[in-house]
């Protein structure tokens, strides 16, 4: 692309003159008309570059980024939500579990009191001890939650930002974003068999089986 | 093939938690004599050394997928009726007919509990045992 705006250099020296005369108001006008001229050029460079997309993109109607800018980037987001409250729930169980068997150690700790001759006694509290330190450091190992959260939580953020600036590139292309066809039957039935991993989006839970029990009784009907 | 609790069982799974919570719930219900692979690839051949009585795995592996290692079993004479027990997060009706359809002897979804596993083992082994009388 060649630039049709040239800076002038008798702008620049009258410009230069303002300056040594110290006719700021003067200076002030040639710097703004200089300054259009180099917006107005980025505009131009900023054009052609569209247009360059548009082409490429006309070029590429099939292209595995429209597909993946409407099918896996929403994908991908709605399964990283499901990875950080999966995490939670299980963190949150691990705890609650933890908490119970804490109190647990405690009570056996109260039961022995006084019912046990001095050696059996110390022996086992130093064991329901052993078993506390044990249970505060799996207490402690769920704090991964928090700073894994944190990470996805970015990483969600981002994913969202580069999924709106995906779909705004589609539009200024002069394609049609709810044209993007779905993925085809065939790269579906491969990727199933592949393995998909769990059924946690909407998408993705059509036709599957929610529950062991209907898994059971789909192999039962096949006499497995 | 009565269920022995000396049984050599294979736990094929990419995620070493899973394997450790399987390993954990096998010993729980009286088995001791577990190997591990990380995926189809690694266990297909320690499972062509005819050491195992009980595969459990995993599907969605990197190198080979659980399906494909049960096909590879499916389709060795030597090796065809080691039982075969699926524990994944696979739970399109398709996977589960193909599945089905390879040789699966139990279907486990994930997240899943002990007494799950227990009964399916259980099972497994009842219809094993049937098939070895009627022989």
């Amino acid at each position: 692309m060649t630039c049709s705006t040239q800076i002038d250099i008798e702008v620049v020296q009258a410009l230069l003159t303002a300056l040594q005369e110290d006719n700021q108001e003067q200076a002030v006008e040639l710097l703004d008309n200089l300054t259009q001229l180099r917006e107005s050029e980025l505009y131009q460079r900023l054009s052609g570059l569209t247009n360059n997309l548009h082409d490429t993109l006309d070029e590429l109607v099939d292209n595995q980024l429209l597909l993946q800018t409407k099918h896996d980037i929403p994908d991908v987001a709605e399964r990283l939500e499901y990875v950080l409250s999966s995490t939670e729930e299980g963190c949150a169980k691990t705890l609650a579990s933890t908490e119970k068997a804490m109190d647990l150690s405690e009570s056996i700790g109260e039961l022995i009191q006084g019912s046990l001759n001095d050696e059996k006694q110390k022996l086992i509290q130093d064991l329901l001890s052993e078993l506390n330190t044990e249970l505060t450091n799996i207490l402690l190992a769920q704090s991964f939650q928090d700073l894994t959260g944190q990470v996805l939580n970015r990483v969600a953020l981002t994913i969202s930002s580069l999924e709106q600036s995906l779909i705004q590139l589609i539009s200024e292309s002069r394609h049609d974003y709810d044209a993007i066809p779905d993925r085809t039957e065939s790269e579906q039935k491969s990727a199933e068999m592949k393995g998909i991993g769990p059924n946690v989006t909407q998408k993705s839970k059509q036709d599957s089986i929610d529950s062991q029990s209907d898994v059971d009784d789909l192999l039962g009907e096949l006499g497995i | 093939m009565q269920m022995n609790r000396d049984m050599n069982i294979l736990v094929v799974d990419d995620f070493s938690t899973m394997r450790r919570i399987v390993k954990n719930l096998l010993k729980e219900l009286g088995f001791h004599k577990f190997d591990e692979a990380d995926d189809g690839a690694t266990a297909w051949p320690m499972v062509q050394t005819g050491k195992y009585d009980f595969i459990v795995s995993d599907w969605n592996m990197p190198d080979m997928t659980g399906l494909d290692l049960l096909k590879h079993v499916r389709a060795d004479a030597n090796l065809q009726n080691t039982p075969f027990l699926l524990i994944t997060a696979e739970a399109k009706r398709s996977q589960i007919l193909e599945a089905a359809q390879a040789g699966v002897d139990g279907y486990i979804v994930k997240p899943f509990t002990a007494a799950t596993l227990n009964a399916k083992i259980h099972k497994i082994f009842e219809r094993v045992a049937e098939r070895e009388n009627a022989k």
